[in-house]
């Protein structure tokens, strides 16, 4: 991360450690996200870390009438091309498994809503040396 | 616009043990922006903020809390982005 | 780019202060420059002979006794923290530089991680 103080275009890294419906996270972070690339700005990628990576489930199936944070993040890192990445730690202890660690741990299913993927912290320490800012979007309570 | 040295992020309710040590590492040329739980400091009688204060707006619609904007500025999304750029650092609590 | 990672989560009652250990010894074992402060309920971390097993987790006096070997730079524990719930250089792991949390130290660092 970088000291650099500019109003042109900088580069992002967020990492979400709030859960979708337990917490605001994902929402501020969405909007945030929506916000910076709208000025131009660049998003590295979008690290969820610890609860955030309930986001990257793609089971989650709120009511009709309430918005699914997991579809709309998809849709945003779709459009945008910015990669998603659940910390491998964080995601197989609560749940959260691609196809490869399903078969390595031989698991009866996998869960993980492309175009999010699992990967180690390494990915953040990376954003941490490479990006201008690095913002956390954290659980409230 | 003055250059802000920390941007300090809160999205604490006032009682959270994380929103007193964020008021207390606050410095002179820093800011700090209240978001989601947080926005309620600005209807918290037991408290009294002072410097540059910002507020997310539609934190504050949600809530009905009414923005003081001699006490804090309320911001969008777009002048929280802009805030981050302009922070030498940030601080999310 | 020095990180201060703040631990201000009591121990062992929720996830996120092993997670927020986690991320110091990743940045450490990346050699990035990453010091620990435990403040608050988060001075709880530092006492000694701390028995986790006895609620099935694992402890982690050891590790952070072992940090600065890992490469973490510095272990901070605020003072008064450490004295509201009677952490003293018997009570504490070795190794801890007392601090006065508002003194400053959160100034020296580029990126400060507070996961609460």
């Amino acid at each position: 991360m970088s000291n650099k103080i500019s109003h042109s275009t900088l580069s992002f890294t967020l990492v979400i450690t709030g859960a979708p419906y337990s917490s605001q996270a994902p929402q501020t972070a969405l909007f945030f996200a929506r916000a910076a690339v709208a000025a131009g700005h660049r998003i590295d990628r979008v690290f969820l870390y610890g609860d955030g990576v309930h986001l990257a489930s793609a089971l989650a199936s709120p009511p009709s009438d309430e918005p699914n944070w997991s579809r709309q993040w998809c849709e945003f890192l779709n459009q945008n091309a910015v990669p998603g990445v659940a910390c491998i730690a964080s995601a197989l202890r609560r749940g959260i498994v691609d196809e490869r660690e399903q078969k390595r741990y031989e698991l009866g299913a996998n869960n993980i809503a492309a175009p999010f993927s699992i990967a180690g912290l390494g990915e953040w320490v990376e954003g941490v040396a490479r990006s201008d800012r690095v913002i956390y979007f954290h659980g409230g309570s | 616009m003055a250059s802000i040295r920390t941007l300090h992020i809160l999205n604490k309710r006032p009682g959270h043990p994380a929103f007193k040590s964020c008021l207390s590492s606050l410095e002179n040329q820093d800011a700090l922006l209240l978001t989601e739980n947080g926005v309620l400091a600005l209807v918290d009688k037991g408290l009294t903020l002072e410097g540059c204060v910002y507020a997310l707006s539609p934190d504050l619609k949600a809530r009905a809390i009414p923005g003081d904007a001699s006490v804090a500025q309320a911001i969008d999304y777009d002048e929280m982005v802009a805030l981050t750029a302009r922070a030498q650092r940030v601080i999310s609590w | 780019m020095k990180t201060l990672v703040i631990m201000n989560q009591a121990p062992y009652g929720d996830w996120s202060g092993r997670e927020a250990l986690d991320m110091a010894f990743s940045l450490a074992a990346f050699d990035q420059p990453v010091a620990l402060l435990f403040t608050g309920d988060g001075v709880n971390w530092l006492r000694r002979e701390q028995e986790a097993a006895a609620i099935s987790q694992k402890a982690v006096d050891r590790n952070l006794a072992a940090a600065t070997i890992f490469g973490v730079t510095a272990l901070y524990a605020d003072q008064q923290s450490c004295h509201r719930f009677g952490l003293d250089q018997h009570t504490m792991i070795a190794g801890i530089t007392l601090a006065d949390t508002n003194a400053g130290l959160l100034g020296e660092y580029d990126h400060v991680i507070s996961l609460s």
